[in-house]
């Protein structure tokens, strides 16, 4: 008991309790030595002062990244599992490669799709225009479209997760659910929408709370995909943001106010769907 | 964290810790030194572990504020001022005596607020034009030259789908560390005098963005899009015929085959004014962590990274510049001509501010760059945005 309370003081409880002093302090390049307790300033700053790039432009993107990361993920993840589920010939290899893009190191996964969205050389483009027909998207030097690529990296590295979540629930619902609904002549849909998503639901929410959590505060691919936010700091997320204040900048005492604002917001979001997930628990 | 290289002064007086940014050739050539040294003082290790730049700054000051880190950090001279103001590196002036310090030559010794704080290896870690002489004999003197040279380059080789098959000139669009000798060019500078205020929204900058944008949708010598590595990818795939890269990266292309020359950038023939690119010593800094029992071996190997002998296999290596004097009339080095080009280059050059604040211009000019050649900002509004970026920055660092 008391070296788990030791080890767990030395890594959460302190390093926490550190970041939450240094949140109310100034230290930065200069006082990084002497700094003071100044009070909510940072605090200020962030929510009524004008940042580059703006904290609420900042905040909305990343509530954009996080739904669409996850939305695609679970889709993806689902609708793929469901096709594993059948009996299908070569189900493993594909199995195999489905799994493939979630044992890629996450750096290697960004560099590559980077010089995929390359305008003049990258695959996407030359699929785009010789296939497609269609003009070549300045993928990394618009705003909109290099956060798109970032969102798009992110979506192929995140959907075996969900997949194989699912894949294991789905081979655990009993088959005799679906031979008496087949016994009953329920359709497709029907068996899907009345016994596949309530049964994985239960599994499904923990997994897209982590999901969730773990998208929102994914520093890596859109720090590679956009290179540290290009262009112009406009594909920044929150915790991209707190990194570059931190280590760009060396304003340790904002970036620690930030990264603090990113852990209530967390909170929050965690306790809403603990509590979703617990009340579909007692459903069953 | 021992294996790590992290704290490597403290729990072995025998091993010592270099952090780095060498890329593989100039890594190369580090490892062989280390294995000299330890082949001639058994029972001593050097452990090297390369960080990428931002990464290796970063990451030394956290570790050096929390006590730790390697026993020397070793990379161009700009991240000096910040380690200068977090306290990170110790003064080398007290360990390293006056008559050995005066076989360097003075731009290698990095001075600043009064102490010596980096000796360095190589000098220059400067842009240069790097050309390949498969498309280019004698390399452009002026801005119209590289124009009309890169337009007949691409004429003769033809295009694809409107585009060349081998470009004119290319280099990386993204930092701001290339653009410098365009703005230099035109008469502009990062600081004002006082060497701390930025200097930013100009008719220089306007002159010189509106140059590169030229180049690229008018003169169509550039292409569309190039970062580093796509740069880097089409110079050595001899689809372009000329670069604008740094002394870190030539030995590369000589490996790849790249029958390879070296010119100093060129002359804007509107201000008269040669391209000049910044210019820095790269060297080793000493960990203010390092306790005082080991600051003999320290600097033995200090002084044996330094040596005539290391400079000397470095220059052979990488045909970068050394910082001892003598080497300096080394017939060697007198006939090397990339050598000799590449010092011409740094003769042209500017000796880039080691000033913490350097930081924030640099972030202030990224985005007001990457903008204007997104065709999202106009040069004008990109310079305004630039300089009250710069200012306020620097404000929130000193707050």
């Amino acid at each position: 008991m008391v070296p788990s309370f030791v080890l767990l003081a030395a890594v959460v409880f302190y390093p926490f309790a550190y970041n939450v002093v240094l949140a109310f302090a100034n230290m930065n390049l200069n006082k990084i030595q002497d700094w003071q307790i100044i009070g909510l300033r940072q605090f200020v700053k962030i929510f009524a002062e004008p940042t580059q790039p703006d904290f609420y432009a900042v905040f909305g993107k990343t509530v954009v990244w996080t739904l669409a990361n996850v939305f695609f993920h679970v889709v993806i993840g689902v609708f793929l599992a469901l096709l594993l589920n059948q009996a299908i010939r070569g189900r493993s290899m594909y199995r195999a490669l489905l799994i493939l893009p979630w044992a890629i190191p996450q750096y290697i996964v960004a560099l590559t799709w980077r010089g995929m969205f390359n305008y003049e050389y990258g695959s996407i483009n030359l699929i785009i225009t010789k296939y497609l027909g269609l003009p070549a998207v300045e993928w990394l030097r618009s705003p909109l479209e290099a956060f798109l690529a970032c969102i798009l990296t992110n979506v192929w590295l995140g959907f075996p997760f969900m997949m194989v979540v699912a894949l294991g629930v789905l081979q655990s619902i009993p088959q005799e659910l679906y031979e008496a609904a087949d016994i009953d002549g329920a359709s497709w849909w029907h068996k899907l929408r009345t016994i596949t998503l309530p049964l994985i639901r239960p599994v499904m929410i923990p997994a897209v709370t982590l999901g969730t959590i773990w998208t929102f505060n994914n520093v890596n691919i859109v720090w590679l995909v956009s290179n540290g936010g290009e262009p112009s700091d406009n594909t920044h997320i929150l915790v991209s943001f707190v990194y570059k204040a931190a280590f760009n900048f060396y304003s340790f005492s904002y970036a620690a106010a930030l990264s603090l604002v990113i852990f209530f917001l967390l909170l929050v979001l965690s306790m809403v769907f603990v509590r979703q997930s617990r009340a579909t628990e007692a459903a069953y | 964290m021992a294996s790590s290289g992290c704290a490597g002064h403290r729990d072995n007086p025998n091993r010592v810790v270099i952090w780095h940014q060498m890329r593989p050739d100039e890594r190369g050539v580090l490892q062989r030194q280390i294995a000299r040294y330890e082949q001639r003082h058994p029972g001593i290790t050097i452990e090297e572990l390369f960080k990428e730049t931002e990464v290796l700054r970063s990451g030394f000051v956290v570790a050096a504020l929390a006590g730790q880190g390697p026993d020397f950090v070793y990379g161009p001279s700009d991240p000096v001022g910040v380690y200068e103001a977090t306290k990170s590196i110790r003064p080398l002036e007290d360990l390293l005596a006056a008559s050995y310090l005066s076989d360097f030559d003075t731009t290698s010794l990095l001075w600043y607020k009064g102490h010596l704080y980096q000796v360095a290896d190589k000098i220059g870690n400067h842009l240069a034009l790097v050309y390949n002489k498969k498309y280019v004999q004698i390399p452009p003197q002026t801005d119209f030259e590289l124009i009309e040279l890169s337009r007949r380059i691409q004429d003769m080789h033809g295009y694809t789908a409107g585009r060349p098959n081998v470009y004119g000139l290319t280099w990386n669009y993204i930092e701001p560390f290339f653009f410098i000798p365009f703005y230099t060019g035109f008469g502009g500078w990062v600081f004002a005098e006082d060497g701390v205020t930025p200097s930013l929204d100009n008719r220089a900058m306007i002159d010189a963005l509106n140059f590169i944008r030229e180049l690229r949708d008018k003169e169509k010598i550039i292409p569309f899009e190039a970062d580093y590595e796509i740069a880097d990818a089409l110079f050595k795939d001899g689809k372009a015929a000329m670069l604008i890269n740094g002394d870190w990266s030539w030995a590369g292309y000589r490996q790849r085959g790249i029958d390879l020359g070296i010119a100093p950038l060129p002359r804007i023939t509107a201000t008269g004014l040669w391209c000049a690119p910044m210019t820095s010593p790269k060297g080793y800094s000493v960990n203010v962590n390092v306790p005082e029992e080991k600051i003999a071996l320290v600097l033995d190997v200090l002084k044996f990274l330094l040596s005539a002998e290391s400079q000397m296999e470095t220059v052979r290596a990488l045909n970068t510049a050394p910082t001892r004097k003598a080497l300096y009339r080394d017939p060697e080095i007198l006939s090397n001509q990339i050598v000799q080009n590449s010092l011409l280059q740094i003769s042209r050059g500017k000796p880039m501010p080691v000033v913490p604040e350097m930081r924030a211009v640099w972030d202030a000019m990224r985005p007001g760059y990457q903008a204007v050649m997104g065709g999202s900002k106009t040069p004008e509004a990109a310079a305004r945005e630039m300089q009250a970026l710069a200012v306020r920055k620097i404000k929130e660092m000193n707050e």
